[in-house]
């Protein structure tokens, strides 16, 4: 006797496989641990963004004193001060050559 | 019916649950959203800060200076602690006087306030010094104050930054008030989400209104020009013992202003400590009689009409005259018959300025003053400019039109006279002065354009007078100070004050104008002294300064002599 089985084609696999399934959990790991991370560093960014601010402060402020020194030594009236106590003096006549 | 009470008690208090809902989520929103974002976000004013002012070649002669305002919190300290907080201040603040200070210093933290300001303007040492002492109670903040590296130069020009009725830092007299608007830029905010420390977030909202810095200002003003006039001028005002002086320098071509010096002055840093009448810019808020410098104005106006030419005689110059009762003479009762007009103004004859004077008659001579621009203010890029009023014409009397033509009984200010001088030497064109030549606004710069207001006389006329102005340094009675070999047009002037109704023979305003070189002037100058002891003189006064500054110019501008 012999026994014909029925041909049934086989019927594809509803839902994710495996693959899927650990390679979206897998991102989601990922993610979870990225988002920890940047909660951590957003802390820490913060201090650090504070200390920078104050720093451009700081040496902004710094450079305008800077700025301020240089134009107070190189004013005329300083200058002339400072020459004349080096023994410069105006000249008494002048020659001009044609 | 209990059951029925129950539910009823039940809907009443939820209805009165919702009604509190609905006042506090819709009607009281904005308000607690107000107060919430208070508490999560920090607003920070972003100052903006105020313009530069610099010299022609790019030098400072106004910036900003950072300092600090330091204010106390008295409910944080004890009373104890205030006293020696006080005095450690005084310390730090000032060197001397500490008593008096730390006193002021407690007298405020003991007011029964939050918080109070202890000191304005705090260095940026005295910061750090403050702040190693590690004290408590109290705070800084940032400021900014104005800084003037030339010291008290050009005060009078500049003007100074005090604080308004609000408090804020704005700009008065000369540059600063005239220009504070460019000056002074517009403030920003930075409001960003902070943490419960207080720091910022940095994903959190952040909002920012950048702050506009002020404007800088690059001048017509040489400042080797400027130290020259300065110190020239300080030294004259000592040596022919002065009440007061000033120098104005153009250039007649563009009506830049080159150099403005004027003593007593100022320091514009530590102003509140001056008198207040010293404030005010002589140069362009002055008013004075011109007295003989007016004379080539004059002159200038009857050449131009074709009524004299320079050898034209004067046939009333033989003697003092009367008019409407009054007797004119000659400055030194000197008198040349039918003398030609050139010599009216080597002479500086007074008789010989009348006869000009009645020969343009009222209207004419009227239409002069006006194209010279006497009567109106010259619109000089400086705050606190006054212009004489012109008498109006159907007041003039004959006497009023004969001491007119000489200088008397007129008023101009320094700023006008120096501008009508300046169109004899550019051809007959009246320039509008400035004392900006540049704006600059980051990378843009919007140039200050010379400005013509009109011609006033005719390009051959302007020659005529310039050398019969040149006739007069050489042969008149400062020729004796004039540098040898340089071509210099000039005019001395010496005006009585006019002292209750009548003039004082001792206090006089001695005068000088002039060009050079005359045939291509590279600068117009009025040097003023008010009422010098040594001499009454502008030719024994005003004119020796001038001839010292006008050598150190021809050094400085390469200017050989011509002959």
């Amino acid at each position: 006797m012999t026994i014909i089985k029925k041909f049934d084609p086989e019927e594809p696999k509803k839902g994710f496989s495996k693959k899927y399934i650990s390679l979206l959990s897998s991102f989601l790991f990922a993610l979870i641990l990225v988002e920890i991370w940047t909660n951590n560093n957003v802390v820490v960014y913060g201090e650090k963004f504070e200390k920078l601010s104050q720093l451009a402060k700081q040496l902004n402020l710094e450079n305008q004193i800077l700025e301020n020194q240089i134009a107070k030594y190189t004013s005329l009236g300083s200058i002339a001060s400072k020459s004349a106590q080096l023994g410069f003096s105006t000249p008494e006549s002048i020659q001009y050559i044609r | 019916m209990r059951l029925f009470a129950v539910k009823v008690f039940f809907l009443s208090f939820f209805l009165a649950i919702i009604a509190r809902l609905f006042y506090w989520q819709v009607i009281n929103a904005p308000f607690l959203q107000s107060q919430a974002e208070k508490q999560y976000f920090t607003d920070t004013r972003l100052g903006a800060v105020r313009g530069n002012i610099l010299f022609s070649d790019g030098s400072i002669l106004a910036s900003s200076n950072p300092s600090f305002s330091l204010y106390g919190l008295p409910k944080t300290v004890s009373k104890e602690e205030k006293t020696i907080l006080a005095y450690i201040l005084a310390k730090v603040l000032q060197e001397d006087d500490v008593d008096n200070v730390a006193k002021e210093i407690l007298d405020k933290l003991s007011q029964d306030l939050y918080w109070v300001l202890l000191k304005k303007t705090v260095t940026v040492e005295q910061k750090k010094k403050i702040e190693q002492l590690n004290l408590i109670g109290i705070g800084f903040n940032a400021e900014s104050s104005r800084f003037y590296p030339e010291g008290s130069s050009s005060a009078h020009l500049l003007g100074f930054v005090g604080s308004d009725a609000k408090g804020e830092n704005t700009g008065y007299f000369g540059l600063e008030g005239y220009y504070d608007g460019e000056l002074k830029g517009i403030s920003g905010l930075l409001r960003h989400e902070r943490d419960a420390s207080g720091l910022p977030i940095l994903i959190g909202n952040f909002l920012t209104n950048q702050a506009n810095n002020g404007k800088d200002l690059i001048l017509n003003i040489d400042s080797s020009v400027q130290f020259i006039a300065e110190k020239t001028l300080k030294e004259g005002i000592l040596r022919y013992g002065a009440k007061s002086g000033l120098v104005v320098i153009m250039d007649p071509k563009t009506g830049g202003i080159l150099a403005q010096a004027s003593f007593p002055n100022y320091d514009p840093q530590n102003f509140p400590n001056f008198p207040k009448e010293l404030y005010k810019n002589p140069v362009v808020a002055d008013q004075y009689e011109p007295g003989s410098t007016f004379k080539v104005l004059v002159m200038s106006g009857a050449l131009n009409e074709g009524l004299i030419k320079p050898d034209t005689q004067c046939d009333i110059c033989s003697g003092p005259i009367q008019l409407g009762g009054f007797s004119i003479r000659t400055w030194n009762n000197k008198y040349f018959p039918q003398t030609s007009m050139k010599d009216v103004i080597i002479h500086s004859d007074n008789i010989g300025m009348v006869f000009i004077g009645q020969k343009l008659g009222l209207d004419k001579f009227y239409s002069y003053l006006e194209n010279f621009g006497f009567g109106k203010p010259t619109e000089v890029d400086l705050q606190g400019e006054s212009a004489p009023e012109v008498r109006p014409k159907k007041e003039w009397r004959e006497i009023d039109l004969a001491t007119t033509s000489f200088g008397q009984g007129i008023a101009v200010t320094p700023i006008q006279m120096v501008r009508a001088v300046s169109s004899i030497a550019n051809g007959g064109n009246l320039m509008e002065p400035h004392v900006v030549k540049k704006i600059k606004d980051g990378s843009r710069v919007f140039e200050v354009k010379p400005k013509i207001v009109r011609q006033v006389i005719k390009d051959s006329t302007a020659k005529v007078i310039t050398e019969m102005m040149v006739k007069a340094v050489e042969e008149g009675e400062a020729n004796w100070a004039r540098p040898k070999g340089f071509k210099i047009a000039g005019k001395t002037g010496t005006a009585q004050i006019p002292v209750a109704g009548h003039y004082d023979p001792n206090k006089t305003i001695a005068s000088f104008v002039g060009f050079a070189p005359a045939d291509n002037p590279k600068f117009v100058m009025l040097v003023k002294y008010d009422q010098p002891s040594t001499s009454i003189y502008g030719s024994e006064t005003a004119a020796p300064t001038f001839f010292e500054i006008a050598k150190q110019l021809f050094t400085y501008y390469k200017i050989a002599p011509s002959e």
